[in-house]
Order: C-alpha cells, then structure tokens, then sequence
C-alpha cells in the first residue's frame, strides 16, 4: 500500500472508522446474543467472533501505516431499545449496515489495494444482513436517502 | 477576407504552436469512468434480460426472482443516471435492442445455477472497474457487487 502522506492519512481515516464500526458491532452483538436462543444465538456467536477477526485485521492495518488503531468505547448507545428477539434480529441487521457502509468508506480512498480490501469487505456484513433482516437491498452500504432516478 | 478550409486550419494550428485540442478532430475519446459506465449498464442490462427470460420460461421461479430483478432494474437506472449520453454514442440498452435473447438452461435447478453463475461474473466484472473509477463511482460499483453477493446466497437458498 502507498506510503505517500496524504494518501495514507486518507487511508487511516477511513480505516479508524471501519473499526469503529467493528467496535460497535462487537459491542452489539454481546446484546443482541443475549436475547436470543438456539441456532440464532450459535449465529450471532459466530458473527460476533467475525467482527473480531474483521477488528485485529483492521488494527494491524492501521499500525502498519504507522498510526496507533483507536481503543474501543466502553459501551455504546443503541440505535433502539432491544428487549426481546426481534428487536435482537433488527440490532443485528443494523451493525452490519453500519459496517458495510464503513467498508464502503474504505472504497473510496485513492489507495488501490485498500480500496479492493474495502470492496471485498463490503460483503461479508451485507450477506450477513441479509441473513438477519430475511430480504436483500439494492445498494448495500449506500445511505438509502438517495434521491429516485 | 481570410478563410479556413479544414486543410488549412490544422496546418495553421501546427505552425502557429498552438497545442491547444484539435477543433476537427471530432469528439474527444470517452474517459474511464465513461467507458466503466458503458460496461457496467452492458452487464445490469445482460443479467436484467437473463433474469427475465428466466422468469418467463419458469414461471415456479417467479417468487424467489422477482426482488432479485427488481434490484438488478435498480442497479441499471442508477448506473444509466450516472451518464450523461456522449454525442455519436448510444446507450448499451439502445445499443442491444436487436440483441439475440439469451438461452436458459434446461431445468429451474439448472437456470438457477446458471443465474449464480451469472451474478458471480458480475461481482467480479465490478471489482475489476474499481482501480479507474471516480471515489464515488467506485462506491456504487463495490456496493452493486455487495449486493450481487447476497443475490448468490439467496439463489444458494433456493436449492436447499
């Protein structure tokens, strides 16, 4: 990957963000386990575990571009209260959002190998959603307000 | 009254300096973004028209296809929206409207793989675009082939 200043403060930027993003998604998944059961509570185990492999992938990353990876917050608002396990499904659907939009963010650095990192990135966390919400969306990772054509 | 003829003009031009783009040189050449463009409405345009056809020889398949499409349809018009039509240059639709239709495979377990097929080639047909597009176009395509992904494991589902 470039070395070059500018191009690699770019880069880290939208690396911190997609960890962030896998931070939150860590975070998350610890709740929305909780509330559900059986094969839905193995699956969000095992998203859980991937969202960390996904974080120490993007630490390292980020180190070698010598920047220091942000720590994780303690705890992290909620996009809505989750009490039961639809409201877990939901949270579940919506980290993943989260970070395929994040990865999405990674597309769009002048970096080529980042930005094929970013791209691939982008699709294990909308298979994901899928998996969670039930139905596909056109434009995974797009904000959806964008105006009709 | 001096006058100029399109072979004096460009000698002019030489043996003035000017370096400036050649006025009769017709259009100028379409740029990467523009050519990914074109490839890209080629593909959504193939697999829309796959798809239909799928439908139309299968009709049991209709159910599981039809969101599938919808999205493909939702690709093809945001990705049209994103040119602005170069004179002398059609749009692929228009471009393959005498097109041959293509041949569906025998079988719903056979036009489903084949459709799999189909959207794996265009993940990777999009992937390959990224390295010449714009930010912001390389963002559509990334997200088009995140979304071609999911449509590989919902067809994936179908045969379960």
């Amino acid at each position: 990957m470039s070395t070059d200043g500018s191009v690699a403060a770019g880069s880290v930027a939208a690396l911190q963000a997609a960890l962030a993003a896998e931070n939150a998604a860590i975070y998350g998944y610890g709740i929305a386990g909780s509330m559900l059961s059986g094969g839905e509570r193995a699956a969000a185990m095992t998203d859980w575990k991937l969202h960390q492999e996904a974080r120490d992938t993007l630490e390292a990353l980020i180190t070698k571009l010598g920047a220091t990876p942000a720590p994780a917050s303690a705890a992290y608002a909620l996009p809505f209260p989750v009490s039961n396990a639809a409201t877990a499904r939901r949270l579940a659907a919506t980290l993943e959002d989260g970070v395929t939009r994040a990865y999405l963010g990674l597309v769009a650095v002048a970096d080529p190998a980042l930005r094929a990192f970013g791209a691939l990135a982008t699709q294990p966390p909308a298979q994901r959603a899928v998996a969670w919400r039930g139905t596909t969306t056109a434009f995974p990772g797009m904000p959806a307000n964008l105006p009709a054509v | 009254m001096l006058a100029a003829s399109a072979t004096t003009l460009p000698a002019f031009l030489v043996l003035s300096g000017c370096a400036g783009p050649d006025p009769l040189a017709g259009p100028p050449p379409l740029s990467p973004d523009v050519r990914g463009l074109f490839a890209a409405v080629t593909a959504e345009n193939n697999l829309v028209t796959l798809y239909n056809e799928c439908i139309s020889v299968y009709s049991g398949l209709a159910p599981a296809l039809r969101p599938l499409l919808a999205e493909h349809r939702a690709h093809l018009a945001r990705l049209r929206s994103r040119i602005v039509e170069p004179p002398g240059k059609s749009l692929p639709a228009k471009a393959a409207a005498g097109a041959s239709r293509p041949r569906v495979a025998g079988g719903e377990p056979a036009a489903v793989t084949q459709l799999s097929s189909a959207e794996r080639a265009a993940v990777s047909a999009n992937l390959r675009r990224l390295p010449d597009a714009a930010p912001d176009l390389a963002q559509l395509y990334a997200s088009i082939a995140a979304s071609e992904a999911t449509h590989i494991t919902a067809l994936a589902e179908w045969h379960r």
